[in-house]
């Protein structure tokens, strides 16, 4: 039974001691201030005035800014466990995955706070772009902020890397040969970013020395100059004049409200992601297996889906003169764009445009992710001999993608090496009569448990 | 608020109970995401310094081989795990057959400042070369500056084979104290 007077008085006791900590702080803060003179300092942070009230829609920038910080913060904590050289950082990923508490939270929240980092950019951007809030006197602004974007994008390309597992490395590979088909510097531009001809330990601590000390230095400069210039010229406001001028607000405390609420929500999505999703890594990366096909973050997948599409001579306008161009309109948006309206609704040619490239970036994403999707369905026969293989201890002697004994074969691919059904039911029901001389005993297998077994042999192979 | 503190310009500003709420809000929202970044960084952060170096027993030999009374120095490799990476140390030991058959093994670092010691033959005794502390066959001190007994490592004999599990002690103190 609950006893009431006791949450009663609990409660009373956490109202008391709140309020307590909230007069410590005020009184820490006026010490503060009578010696700095802060209340300035604070008028200017806060009281920024807010052209048409505070709102909403406002939120997306805080957001992205709240997530480099997390992706900061995590970033260090993983830095304490990460080695970076290709004989180490795999383990030490592992390790962080497997055997520091709270290690595999940590690379979660750092996992998935850069998908999140740039969706926020992209709906940041596209509000911007909604509003027209990059015309004039916002150039500037737009075009650091595409910098910006730019920034964050390499971080993820040279964050892929890092753990060092097949998926990375190939990715990787594909990534710097890209950039090796730019004509007359793309030769030299590969070499400078593997660090010589082959993706290597080289590769792999300028990767890491960029994603972690470069990259943040130029980011934290790009998000200081975007800053100040929203500072100099202030925020845009509602897209008509008259509403803008109708009212006006203070930055403290409803839009600071808003955007509290707004990171504590993304906070909550990325750290119930990391909880709920388990990040596995791929085999430690292995340079002689040529037939592993990667798949790219979901971000880049739209551009990969394009890659699919040109072939030939062709191949260089996607590899680098799409993008290029694409870049190259994004930062000079502003002067392509020179009505002077900000309602979209009277900006149709700007919107198109606009809607177009969302629909032709979103319509390959869906197509990507389609076949992603169309193709590794697993069967539950599959499911069903995994199963199998581990309630008879196949694991004991054999190997499958470095988990098992080394005694027998390893059949991390043995699909592909045996793609032969009747060969595997034969071998199980009776090992010695297709491989003489073999140890392994026959298992008492009931005929469902048999075609389960081989099941799930044939689905071993390497990963596509 | 006095007249003076209020914000001027005319901006609409949210005041008395509506600005505790926005406060408070934020305050709250602060707080949920300093925890929940708090709690897993940091107990990452210091969860190896409360992991206890995990020891195995390792074969170093053969009690056959041993005579009473008589120390033997035994070398055998163990693995060490350092964070992510295993290393193979080679580690000795010295065990000495006691008359009734069971086997004392002594850390081979001496007690004084962790020198290697030796068994001197004629001597019958134990020798640490750097500041001359000797001990006698059961590990007592018998001169110099060493403060203690030589340490005594868990040893077992199965199967004919001695087993060990090895540890290293502070040096210096009169108490043998784990590392
Ligand atoms: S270390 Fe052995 S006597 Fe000093």
């Amino acid at each position: 039974m609950l006893d009431w007077d006791i949450v009663a008085c609990n409660s009373e006791f956490i109202i008391q001691n709140l309020s307590f900590v909230n007069e410590m702080a005020s009184r820490l803060y006026a010490w503060l201030d009578s010696r700095l003179n802060l209340k300035p300092v604070q008028r200017t942070l806060l009281d920024e005035p807010i052209p048409g009230g505070a709102s909403w829609i406002y939120v997306f920038g805080s957001a992205t800014l709240f997530l480099f910080v997390l992706q900061a913060t995590t970033g260090m904590f993983l830095a304490i466990y990460y080695a970076p050289t290709p004989d180490h950082a795999y383990d030490s990923v592992r390790f962080i995955e497997t055997e520091i508490t709270f290690g595999w939270f940590v690379r979660g929240l750092h996992h998935w706070g850069a998908s999140a980092m740039v969706v926020a950019i992209g709906l940041h951007m596209l509000q911007t772009f909604l509003y027209g809030a990059y015309k004039s006197p916002r150039e500037v602004m737009w075009m650091v902020g595409v910098v910006l974007f730019l920034i964050v994008m390499t971080f993820a390309f040279t964050g892929y890397l890092l753990p060092w597992d097949q998926t990375a490395y190939w990715a990787t590979q594909v990534g710097i040969n890209m950039v090796g088909t730019v004509p007359l510097v793309g030769d030299l531009f590969s070499r400078v970013l593997r660090g010589g001809e082959t993706l290597g330990a080289l590769t792999l601590s300028r990767f890491f020395a960029i994603h972690v000390l470069f990259l943040p230095a130029i980011l934290i400069g790009g998000i200081a100059l975007h800053l100040f210039i929203l500072r100099r010229v202030g925020p845009a406001g509602p897209w008509t004049d008259d509403r803008a001028s109708l009212s006006s607000e203070t930055f403290a405390p409803r839009q600071v409200y808003m955007d509290a609420v707004v990171i504590a929500g993304v906070f909550l999505v990325v750290a119930t992601l990391a909880f709920a999703i388990p990040l596995p890594l791929t085999d430690r990366a292995d340079p002689s297996d040529t037939s592993f096909v990667p798949v790219p973050e979901w971000y880049f997948l739209f551009y990969y889906e394009l890659l699919k599409y040109v072939h030939g001579p062709l191949e260089p306008l996607a590899t680098w003169i799409l993008p290029l161009l694409i870049v190259l309109i994004m930062m000079c948006w502003p002067f392509i764009d020179r009505n002077q309206v900000r309602n979209p609704i009277r900006r149709p040619v700007a919107l198109g445009s606009g809607l177009l490239f969302l629909s032709i970036v979103f319509g390959l994403l869906g197509i990507s992710i389609k076949d992603l999707y169309a193709v590794p369905r697993t069967d539950p026969a599959v499911a069903r001999g995994k199963a199998v293989y581990a309630q008879f201890g196949c694991a004991g002697c054999h190997r499958i993608h470095g988990e098992g004994g080394a005694v027998a074969p390893d059949l991390s691919t043995v699909g592909d090496v045996r793609p032969d059904r009747a060969w595997h039911l034969k071998h199980f029901r009776d090992p010695q009569a297709t491989s003489p001389g073999s140890f392994m005993p026959k298992f008492p297998l009931t005929d469902q448990q048999l075609n389960d077994l081989t099941s799930y042999m044939l689905s071993l192979k390497r990963a596509t | 608020m006095t007249e003076a503190e209020l914000p001027t310009g005319g901006f609409s500003t949210p005041v008395g109970s509506r600005r505790t709420f926005f406060h408070w809000i934020t305050a709250a929202a602060a707080v949920f995401v300093g925890i929940g970044l708090a709690i897993p960084m940091v107990g990452s952060l210091i969860s190896p310094a409360f992991v206890r170096r995990r020891r195995d027993w390792v074969d170093v030999g053969a009690v056959d081989e041993l005579f009473p009374g008589h120390p033997t120095q035994l070398d055998h490799v163990t693995t060490i795990r350092d964070g992510w990476m295993e290393t193979k140390a080679q580690k000795a030991v010295w065990a000495v057959k006691q008359p009734q058959g069971d086997v004392k093994v002594f850390s081979p670092i001496c007690t004084h400042l962790g020198c290697g010691y030796r068994w001197d033959d004629a001597e019958k005794k134990f020798l640490c070369p750097c500041h001359g502390s000797s001990y006698d066959v059961d590990g007592r001190v018998l001169g110099g500056p060493a403060p203690r007994p030589l340490d005594l490592l868990p040893a077992k004999v199965e199967n004919g084979r001695l087993l060990v599990l090895y540890k290293e002690f502070k040096s210096g103190l009169p108490r043998s104290v784990e590392l």
